[in-house]
């Protein structure tokens, strides 16, 4: 048996120990490729969209990179450590320790080669869905598999130089004085109680105060907290594991009523030394799951805002109008006649919009005619209103100034023409985006908006609106005359245009599929965390199986039933999933609790469906991974020797 | 000779023999008879192999033997389930283990009371009996430590303490003294003995060591899974002493073995 080959019987012989840790390397290892894949993709260039993805995809990688970084150091050290009892005996026998760091090396690359190889062989395998499911997100042009040195050799590169590099960085982390403590292995050592009352109690301080500031935030200071909370947050999840649970456990553990029942004794004092052992990890995961939750969570909402994007955008397309627009009429009738050539039925209303002083207000105040009204609000599927001479209707800007303004009766005299109106109520239904026609707005009779006209010649601007059932079609409609808006903002030249064009259900589709996309990549980064924290976990529970076992013989020989041993296993697992889970649970939703105060000052959207929807979605998946590894578990701790 | 006139039977094997199958069948006992009354300090010695620790797993219902009837205090335990025969060990033994296995994360006090909380006992009778039996093993300076700032004597008379908490019938005992020097070993062995004299316990004692074995009422020799020899103690310590030594000497001259494994 060579020396090589001692290391890679190692390996393939303790294949249940490396399984978890192999597991999530290649996940990380085919997530970055399939990111890589499209990184290099051919026939993706250019375009704002692409730019965004490419963007995302990249930043993505990077986020990959370090974390996976991080994760690898973690478990390599929680590995070397669980396996001390054999590097004692090696050393024992006689084993040099450059040959020990030798065995470790090649271990390591084995592993890392080895899940390297499955990962991008596994990635390219599903890069063809990946491809689908990219391309009815981003709406790009078909992506076909392609083959190219790039995605496989930065996949290959970056993950051989991360292997590289821990496997030569690892070893350090292996105790080689003390020989005989090494055979004996972990477990000797338990230090004993070690926490600080003061930190503990801080931990908390800090906790509360940050809850307390996120649900308490308003608009004027949540700039501030922003940064604020972030640090203090963490600061005190640091506190709260190393501190603040030893400290509150101590406290329940004076109280023997409390602690001697049943099997809380057992349970809570190995809770006790599992928190101690793992408290950074604990940390570690907390941080890793709150990010990953936040980020979802503002994707899903940003995804929220799109899909009430057509309450604030009930128009199809809409072409402003102004003084010394020339290209008016031609770009009207362009648009269409590419409608047509589209094959969508529109209801098409031109709203000549006037101004006048009001008496009432000292404000200028937009004017509508009612016909022009009613034609487009039938269209929508209303009813026709009607108004006699002299009555006149308040146009609400946003639909959440339709109350206020409904109960006002306003006596007022529009000023330059002296056409006195009562302005009774308001019109009941948005046919407008917000403040499209002006904040302050009235429509008046026909006979009484002719008469202004009149008396003012041309008007302000118009509005023309077109409906367009089926609004989301749109997005190659009037694209000449975006292209020339687009030229003007490029040259610097927008005074010059006299007009303003909008296609929502164009910019609904870029929104959208920005946002789904983020979302995408949002949601594999989190699968990446998620598996990670779990696999933390689970090392974690490997380096004390020995021990363990050895605890659960004790107790069967003193009579534990199987069901009160899965009760104890549960009461000691179920806190190291989900207090780091929960406690990233609840940092969220403080989290959420602040950025909401932010989405409502911006768009007035509730983000409480979508985040319920993703945090239970992730609950849902924990709980399964709870169940497989307490599975995993039960079964090597049964299997005594 | 017993020592009480009125026979009690506590444990009766009859016939017990113990097949293990595997690759080798290996017939770990072989029709093996013996009883054990209330209130008996009984050692069991052989050579490695000769079947004591399955003796003493069938005794504690880890095992089930393959053929043969085993009764304990009245109760068959082939006749109860999985649940039924947790509860069982629970309520009727005690366990005293050669390499202790007191659970690190619990305090002296705590592990002593371990079985207690397991049946829900009030908290304040579970007080009452730890200061009762902490006067008897003098433990009373050690009660908040943990089990690694304990010497050996200490840490295995806090485990002999955890056997006695909860009053069982019978308490087993696999070479108490194996891990232990020999200040700590006769400490121990005093302790098992003053406690089979003043609480009337049974004590079953699985022991390589001559000295351990001739604190006992009777000694019990097996060999290859079979019955070999039995000697009852006799009024001086050092006598019965002479007598386990000349048995071991018979049964094949592993005096000496006294490895543990």
């Amino acid at each position: 048996m060579t020396f090589r080959q001692f290391a890679y019987r190692n390996v393939v012989r303790n294949r249940r120990i490396y399984a978890a840790f192999f597991m999530a390397s290649v996940f990380s290892v085919m997530v970055f490729f399939l990111y890589s894949m499209l990184l290099f993709h051919p026939s993706i260039e250019g375009g704002a969209l692409r730019d965004i993805a490419l963007l995302g995809m990249g930043v993505a990688e990077l986020i990959l990179y370090i974390f996976t970084t991080f994760f690898l150091f973690y478990s390599m050290r929680a590995f070397l450590q669980a396996r001390t009892k054999e590097f004692g005996i090696l050393l024992h026998l006689g084993m040099e320790k450059r040959q020990l760091h030798r065995l470790i090396f090649i271990e390591t690359i084995l592993i890392g080669a080895g899940s390297i190889g499955v990962g991008t062989f596994l990635g390219y395998m599903f890069s063809k869905f990946f491809f689908m499911v990219v391309k009815r997100i981003v709406l790009l042009p078909a992506l076909p598999l392609y083959f190219s040195w790039e995605p496989f050799a930065l996949t290959v590169g970056a993950f051989l130089s991360l292997f590289i590099i821990i496997s030569l960085v690892a070893p350090v982390f292996i105790r080689t004085d003390g020989l005989d403590e090494l055979i004996r292995g972990e477990g000797s050592g338990q230090k004993t109680e070690g926490f600080s009352k003061i930190r503990g109690i801080l931990g908390l301080i800090l906790l509360g105060l940050s809850y307390t500031l996120a649900s308490l935030t308003s608009n004027n200071i949540v700039i501030g907290l922003i940064f604020l909370l972030p640090p203090l947050a963490t600061l005190g999840t640091y506190f709260f594991f190393t501190d603040s649970l030893p400290f509150l456990l101590d406290l329940f553990k004076g109280r023997k009523e409390l602690y001697w029942r049943h099997f809380r004794l057992l349970a809570i004092s190995e809770g006790v030394i599992r928190l101690k052992e793992n408290a950074r990890m604990f940390f570690i995961v907390t941080i890793v799951s709150t990010i990953a939750f936040m980020s979802v969570g503002i994707l899903a909402s940003l995804t929220s805002f799109a899909s009430q994007y057509r309450e604030v955008n009930p128009l199809g397309l809409v072409y402003v109008s102004y003084p010394g627009d020339i290209m008016e009429e031609r770009n009207i009738n362009r648009l269409r006649d590419e409608l047509r050539r589209n094959g969508l039925e529109y209801t098409y209303v031109e709203f000549p919009v006037l101004k006048q002083l009001s008496s009432f207000t000292e404000f200028t105040v937009s004017i509508v005619k009612l016909s022009t009204i009613n034609q487009l609000s039938v269209a929508f599927g209303n009813e026709a209103l009607q108004l006699k001479e002299g009555e006149a209707l308040f146009l609400p800007p946003t639909s959440s100034t339709f109350e206020q303004l409904n109960s006002q009766n306003v006596e007022t005299v529009l000023e330059e023409s002296g056409v006195s109106v009562r302005v009774n109520g308001a019109f009941p239904y948005q046919l407008f985006p917000a403040h499209a026609i002006g904040t302050n707005a009235i429509i008046l009779n026909d006979a009484d908006f002719e008469q202004i006209a009149s008396f003012v010649k041309s008007p302000s601007f118009v509005y023309h609106a077109f409906d367009i059932p089926d609004w989301q079609k749109t997005k190659n409609i009037g694209l000449t005359i975006e292209n020339s808006m687009a030229k003007s903002i490029l040259e610097g030249t927008t005074h010059e245009l006299n007009y303003s064009f909008d296609n929502p259900g164009r910019n609904y589709s870029i929104i959208r599929t920005t946002f789904t996309l983020l979302l995408f990549i949002g949601l594999l980064l989190a699968g990446v965390f998620l598996l990670a924290a779990g696999s933390f976990i689970y090392f974690r529970l490997y380096t004390s199986l020995d021990s363990d076992r050895k605890q659960f013989d004790v107790l069967r020989r003193m009579g534990i039933t199987d069901r009160e041993f899965k009760k104890i296993v549960n009461r000691q697992l179920i806190p190291q999933f989900f207090v780091p889970w929960g406690v990233a649970l609840l940092h969220s939703s403080f989290a959420f609790l602040t950025l909401q105060v932010i989405w409502d000052a911006l768009a007035e959207i509730s983000i409480v469906r979508e985040l319920v929807f993703v945090l239970s979605g992730f609950t849902i998946l924990q709980v399964i991974y709870f169940y497989l590894i307490r599975w995993r578990y039960l079964a090597h701790i049964r299997t005594s020797g | 000779m017993p020592k009480n006139t009125i026979k009690n039977t506590i444990l009766e094997l009859k016939q017990v023999t113990k097949i293990y199958e595997g690759k080798v069948i290996h017939r770990a006992l072989n029709r093996l008879d013996f009883e054990a009354e209330e209130g008996e300090f009984i050692a069991i010695m052989g050579p490695s192999g000769s079947g004591k620790t399955t003796f003493l797993n069938i005794i504690s219902t880890i095992d089930m033997p393959t053929y043969g009837q085993v009764v304990i205090d009245g109760i068959e335990p082939e006749s109860l389930n999985g649940n039924e025969l947790a509860l069982f060990r629970r309520r009727n033994f005690g366990f005293v283990f050669q390499d202790i296995n007191l659970l690190h994360m619990l305090t002296v006090e705590e592990n002593i009371v371990l079985p207690l909380t397991l049946d829900g006992l009030p908290v304040s009778e579970m007080k009452r009996r730890v200061a009762r039996l902490s006067d008897q093993l003098t433990l009373n300076e050690i009660l908040n430590r943990r089990p690694d700032e304990l010497s050996g004597g200490q840490a295995q008379r806090t485990a002999v303490g955890r056997a006695l908490i909860h009053k069982p019938k019978l308490i087993l005992a696999d070479e108490p003294t194996g891990n232990l020097d020999s200040k700590s070993a006769k400490e121990v062995l005093e302790l098992l003995g003053h406690i089979n004299q003043t609480e009337r316990a049974t004590i079953i004692m699985v022991t390589h060591d001559p000295i351990a074995a001739s604190y006992c009422d009777r000694v019990l020799f097996i060999k290859d899974g079979e019955f070999f020899n039995e000697i009852y103690k006799d009024e001086r310590r050092q006598t019965f002493f002479q007598r386990i030594l000349n048995v071991l000497s018979l049964l094949g001259g592993n005096v000496n073995d006294l490895r543990t494994m």
